[in-house]
């Protein structure tokens, strides 16, 4: 009996000292789902190690890339949900679970396994065109698919690829039809526009900027909701009068669902410092991204939003053989 | 001509600078070891590397990050030649008479020909980048999907020719090496084929964890089932050295290896295992006896190895003359030169020139330090094989494994290693070709996704190959290389011409 309420004393005892162990007490996984290299690892590790200094504890950037990004978004969304594992994700993130809907494939994860930390960056991407195309501004693109249909060819990061889906938000908008050629990434889809083998892309402003400085692009149009504080003269697609144009390439913190709230609160509490650090702010400046800090809740309606915009349009563009 | 001298000479100040030196030297040598390592290609060197640039300044992060990825193309013929085990997809081809080589006691000169034969293609790339870069850039951009459609057919006119056997085994091989490379999701229609609900195969079956396995593991199952213990070799110094003979037929090869490699090298696209494939099936025709290949000739460790390491150089022409990552590699070094706030375009060469030209002159520095920490190394390599198979086979499975894990961090990575080494070992024991099935694997998904773009570009009409001049003139010449290949199945009664020039005829 003794022995029991001891047991149990020491139980008592032990609970709090447990529960008072303070977060994060050991190290941090980041998962990152591209390469590196990329914009997630790009954005992932500056910010990784900036929340380091406030967490006093490191975080270790994985990068776990596969099938576009849906590897590592699936790995972060199954994983425990301990406070221990973060993810850095794209705006792709949103798209995956309804691409495996319309192929009835068993979704390798659903958006709500996942819940919001911290934006961090959102770059809305702009129209480039060929010099060779006869056009000079977004008016004049729309004017020419429209007197051709189905002529005009655009390259894009791939199927479903976020630079897809936001050409194909114009396309629904305008009501105009055009030739879809998909590359294995965003670096072969430019490439391909530089040597005229298709005419058009949605690319975002970092990569076509020395491009356009060199005359070898021209830049008609942007998806934002403003115009770019880089690129004051793009008139944004809602100014044309497509209201329901507008895409951008964010990244932003996520946990799995069911992460502690006191982890959640410390991380969200360490993003929202790191963002004003000022050797993440030179980082970014130097990739020319602009950071775009938005909390938690600010956080999930920004997403909530884009999301539902995304999925209408995947879901319109559907399977490809339906859209022919 | 002048400013290309003035230019290189303020390149030369800068790559001769110590504190650059050292990170050249450095680069090269972890460039060596990773190369080395079973299953880490250059890809990953430069990809787990690229998170430690970010705190130097962008001239040591490229010449540092560059250094990594010849070095691993250097390295990766070590293992090849050594055990059969290709220490990054490139180095497929030098497996097959790099190895037989070792066999007959030969490893001293096919790695000290594979450590020339890269010198002097790595050099001939260097040269080629720093006269031709922008006029070349501008020529790779007019390489679209379809001009590249043309280029992996003739590659698959070269996959007829390969075979040290039979045509039909050969022929399997090669399906079987297609049918892996169709897993995946189809990049048309975004369909998953053959996934199994494993999201990892979305992306298909990778070559590393293929290659090492079928050639690698599949030979370490072998040796474990031989009657009789395996003779450990004791190489004598003068067994080091290649001899004048070997000499001689590698200068051919390592001449076209270095063109070619420099040409395919500059196109889009995964370039180093395709010119290491056309350069050996090229060598293959030319030799006065081409049944010697496959049992240990050096032109086909000479060709291949020469190709991919000037393919490697090539990969760079437009990257610095343009901005494009037009491979894995190049993107990951574009990402390091940007997060220094450089952007990467066709202003770049103009705008940096201390990059540009302490670059370009970073390569000869690091090509001359890979020959001398390469060709020392050789004896010590060679005797490597010394070391009782009973210690040293275990010793590279577990490398093996560890390689291909790190790559992406996957499980299923390493059990299709040794999946692929079990199904390497059975056709083996049948006496089918390996090197069909992996180049099937990389052929299939990318001529698919060429083919299908150019499609896409057209709306379907096939006409768009007949248009383009590039397209054209390559589907031409591959049209003539497969009829000149069928002919003898064709004309079975009469002489075959095979005979004459020496290939094959039908061995059946």
């Amino acid at each position: 009996m003794l022995r029991i309420a001891l047991a149990a004393f020491a139980l008592i005892a032990a609970a709090p000292v447990h529960a008072q162990e303070a977060y994060p007490s050991r190290t941090i996984t980041m998962i990152v789902p591209f390469p590196p290299g990329g914009v997630a690892d790009l954005t992932g590790r500056p910010i990784a190690a900036a929340m380091e200094k406030v967490l006093k504890q490191p975080i270790a950037p994985v990068n776990r890339s596969g099938a576009g990004g849906k590897v590592g978004y699936a790995a972060a969304a199954n994983s425990k949900a301990d406070g221990y594992t973060i993810l850095i994700a794209l705006s792709s993130v949103s798209i995956f679970p309804e691409v495996d809907a319309i192929f009835n494939l068993k979704p390798a994860y659903t958006l709500d396994q996942l819940v919001p930390i911290a934006l961090i960056s959102a770059d809305p991407t702009i129209l480039v065109v060929h010099p060779s195309l006869p056009v000079k501004s977004a008016k004049d693109f729309i004017a020419l698919a429209k007197k051709q249909p189905n002529e005009i060819a655009f390259s894009s990061s791939g199927l479903y690829g976020t630079l897809h889906v936001a050409m194909e938000m114009v396309v629904q908008s305008a009501g105009i039809k055009l030739r879809h050629v998909p590359f294995a990434g965003g670096g072969p889809a430019i490439a391909a526009l530089l040597g005229g083998h298709v005419m058009a892309l949605s690319s975002g402003p970092a990569a076509a900027v020395a491009h356009l400085r060199s005359g070898k692009l021209r830049a008609l149009a942007a998806w934002g909701d403003k115009r770019l504080a880089a690129m004051p003269e793009l008139p944004t697609w809602k100014e044309l009068g497509y209201k329901d144009v507008e895409f951008y390439i964010w990244a932003g913190l996520l946990a799995p669902k069911d992460t502690p709230d006191g982890a959640i609160k410390a991380l969200r509490s360490a993003a929202r410092t790191a963002v004003g650090d000022a050797e993440f702010k030179r980082v970014m400046a130097k990739l020319e991204t602009p950071i775009n800090y938005l909390d938690a809740p600010e956080f999930k309606k920004f997403w909530d939003r884009d999301a539902e915009r995304l999925v209408r349009t995947v879901r319109r563009i559907g399977k490809i053989e339906a859209a022919k | 001509m002048v400013e290309t001298f003035q230019n290189l000479l303020l390149g030369f100040s800068i790559a001769l600078s110590p504190s650059i030196l050292v990170y050249a030297f450095a680069g090269c040598i972890i460039g060596t070891l990773v190369g080395m390592m079973p299953g880490l290609g250059p890809l990953a060197g430069i990809s787990l590397l690229l998170p430690a640039t970010f705190g130097l300044n962008p001239i040591i992060a490229i010449v540092l990050l560059s250094g990594v990825y010849y070095g691993a193309m250097y390295g990766g013929s070590t293992t090849s030649i050594l055990v059969r085990i290709p220490g990054e997809a490139a180095s497929v081809m030098t497996c097959i008479d790099g190895y037989e080589m070792t066999k007959n006691g030969r490893a001293g000169p096919a790695l000290a020909i594979a450590a020339i034969g890269s010198f002097i293609a790595g050099t001939v790339g260097v040269i080629g980048l720093m006269l031709l870069a922008p006029t070349l850039a501008e020529f790779a951009l007019r390489f679209g999907p379809p001009e590249y459609t043309a280029l992996l057919m003739m590659g698959l006119f070269i996959l007829a020719y390969m075979s040290s056997g039979s045509t039909i085994k050969t022929l399997a091989s090669a399906g079987l090496g297609l049918l892996l490379g169709m897993i995946g999701i189809d990049v048309m229609s975004g369909y998953t084929r053959f996934s199994f609900d494993v999201v990892e195969l979305g992306d298909g079956v990778g070559i590393v964890p293929v290659a090492v396995g079928l050639f690698g593991i599949s030979e370490i199952l072998l040796t474990a089932g031989q009657a009789a213990a395996v003779k450990v070799q004791r190489p004598r110094l003068r067994d080091l050295i290649p001899s004048r003979e070997e000499f001689r037929l590698s200068v051919g090869p390592i001449a076209r290896g270095s063109l070619l490699g420099f040409m395919i090298g500059i196109i889009p696209g995964s370039a180093h295992i395709i010119s290491s494939f056309v350069s050996y099936g090229m060598e293959r025709r030319l030799a006065k006896d081409p049944e010697r290949f496959g049992k240990g000739a050096i032109e086909g460790v000479a060709g291949p190895e020469s190709a991919n390491n000037a393919a490697a150089s090539g990969a760079f022409v437009p990257m610095m003359a343009l901005g494009i990552p037009t491979s894995p590699v190049t993107a990951v070094m574009i990402a390091a030169i940007m997060v220094h706030g450089i952007s990467p375009g066709p202003l770049l060469i103009s705008q940096q020139p201390e990059l540009f030209w302490g670059f370009v002159a970073s390569m000869y520095v690091g090509n001359v330090v890979l020959l001398i920490l390469n060709l020392p190394m050789v004896g010590l390599f060679v005797n490597l094989l010394r070391i009782p198979y009973s210690y040293l086979y275990p010793c590279i499975l577990a490398f093996c494994i560890l390689g291909t894990y790190s790559v992406a961090n996957s499980m299923l990575d390493v059990w299709m290693m040794l999946i692929m080494g079990g199904i390497g070992y059975i056709l083996r024991k049948f006496h089918y070709d390996l090197a069909p099935i992996a180049l099937g694997l990389v052929l299939a998904p990318m001529l698919e996704l060429s083919l299908r773009q150019s499609l896409a570009m057209s709306a379907g009409d096939y006409g768009i190959f007949l248009e383009r001049p590039i397209a054209t003139t390559m589907f031409a010449l591959g049209l003539l290389l497969f009829l000149l290949a069928i002919k003898p199945l064709i004309f079975k009664r009469g002489k075959d011409w095979r005979k004459d020039v020496g290939l094959e005829g039908e061995q059946g």
